[in-house]
């Protein structure tokens, strides 16, 4: 039997880079590939999954997929490795963002910005996860990338679990809680949303924090801004998570960088309408079917209360929102996925 | 109904009239995180500030479920090793400063040359 390894910088329980390579994993196990999934730091809830990197064994004629969205020594050492690989860039946030707020992750990733390069040269074949992530590959050397988005697995999002409390519209942010996902930013437009237009109004921000003292700081934030009715609940089980969608009167996303933002399928897989900053690869994953805001808090507030109350036009983004959807429909990326992955093989 | 195309437009019209009535007081302004994020190199007074280490024990955690009382045993331990720490911050911020002082150095000599260098042909 053929296997095909995976590898990853880090692997948690919740982060969307692990996510993809569970769901690659399962798709790779039924197209009947052996192998494991690896990862140079593995967190206690992700164990079940991942095994350290430094007992990856692959064999003379099996393929190595390597995730990239942050640097790790024992990723650069699979480039040393005979075995043909397959990169999957996944986007590695600016530095610039974490050098004030976790200096080690903000190493990982300067060195990975750096060393993209060099992944690039050393893959047979190179893949994005989205346009805008296949254009920071191709401008660091890649030839002929390949975009295979996100296998977005619908089945996931069925089960229901606890409702979050209150009764007014719910505005959900789904996403770590780190720099560049600009929280700051949704605290002080959700604010005046709740005072100059629906003073019941919820924000529930699902997402584990960069490290306790950021989430510290982004309580106070919450705090500070004088919002009412905010939770930041950290990271959420999948079926809590699907009943506050459900519930949600909107998603919002003011992230300033992005290289996929899956939150998007799911609002689209719910008919919940999405007010996002028009930031990395944003406008690309979710296309017409979204309200862009300028970056104003008014302006944003005030996209949100047409979301919530304009019936005709949430209606009208459900439907734009199940056309997106169709573009990334499993099947489809599932046949992308199987490709690559032979095309690296042959 | 509004398109989803006019919407942006519809919201800054309806933002600027509230505002004209006193309302969306609390808008303007840079956004907190602002400060913390930087665009290109690392000025000169945020790479002093880091070249002084300090190990703070509240960045020692376990990120286990219940990792409360792993955490107690780490900081605990950090405080038993504290005598060494110490030293091993005050040895790696000596050389921090000295290369921090030795790169500033350099830095000013290279502009000193740039500005008393002839112009080279074709930047005149």
């Amino acid at each position: 039997m053929t296997a095909v390894h995976q590898a990853v910088a880090g692997a948690g329980p919740y982060d969307a880079v692990s996510e993809q390579a569970r769901a690659w994993r399962r798709l790779l196990t039924e197209a009947g590939y052996g192998g494991a999934d690896h990862a140079g730091q593995v967190d206690p809830g992700a164990r079940d999954g991942f095994r350290p990197l430094e007992r990856l064994e692959p064999a003379a004629g099996d393929l190595i997929v390597i995730r990239y969205s942050a640097w790790s020594p024992g990723l650069g050492r699979l480039l040393d490795r005979p075995q043909r690989k397959l990169l999957v860039y996944h986007n590695i946030t600016p530095p610039g963002y974490l050098w004030n707020h976790s200096p080690g992750l903000a190493v990982q990733c300067a060195v990975g910005r750096m060393q993209l390069p060099a992944f690039a040269r050393g893959a047979r074949v190179t893949t994005a996860d989205s346009e805008y992530n296949a254009g920071e590959l191709r401008d660091a050397g890649a030839d002929g990338v390949r975009v295979v988005p996100v296998l977005f697995e619908p089945g996931r999002l069925a089960p229901r679990g606890r409702a979050p409390e209150g009764h007014g519209p719910l505005v959900l942010v789904v996403g770590r809680l780190v720099p560049n996902k600009r929280h700051d930013r949704v605290f002080r437009a959700f604010a005046a949303y709740q005072g100059e237009c629906e003073p019941e109004a919820r924000l529930l921000c699902v997402g584990t924090a960069l490290n306790p003292r950021y989430a510290a700081l982004m309580q106070t934030l919450a705090d500070e801004s004088g919002a009412r009715n905010v939770r930041l609940a950290g990271g959420l089980a999948q079926d809590e998570v699907n009943a506050a969608y459900a519930e949600a009167g909107v998603l919002l996303t003011l992230s300033e960088h992005e290289g996929f933002c899956v939150p998007l399928l799911e609002a689209f897989h719910f008919g919940v309408p999405v007010v996002a900053a028009p930031a990395g690869a944003v406008p690309g994953v979710a296309g017409h079917a979204g309200l862009y805001t300028d970056g104003d808090p008014a302006v944003t507030a005030e996209l949100m209360d047409m979301a919530v109350r304009d019936t005709e036009l949430r209606e009208e983004l459900a439907r734009r929102g199940r056309e997106r959807l169709e573009q990334f429909a499993y099947e489809r990326t599932a046949a992308s996925v199987r490709e690559v992955v032979e095309e690296a093989l042959a | 109904m509004t398109r989803p195309e006019d919407a942006q437009e519809q919201a800054r019209r309806s933002a600027e009239l509230k505002r004209a009535e006193g309302r969306y007081a609390e808008t303007t302004g840079g956004d907190a995180l602002d400060a913390t994020i930087l665009g290109g190199r690392a000025p000169a007074e945020l790479l002093s500030e880091w070249a002084v280490i300090e190990i703070e024990p509240d960045l020692l955690y376990s990120t286990r479920r219940g990792g409360a009382p792993i955490t107690a045993l780490k900081r605990l331990l950090l405080r038993l090793m504290r005598q060494h720490l110490v030293e091993l911050e005050a040895r790696q911020t000596r050389f921090n400063l000295g290369l921090l002082a030795s790169f500033q150095q350099l830095e000013r000599r290279v502009e000193a040359l740039e500005r008393d260098a002839p112009p080279r042909a074709g930047e005149e």
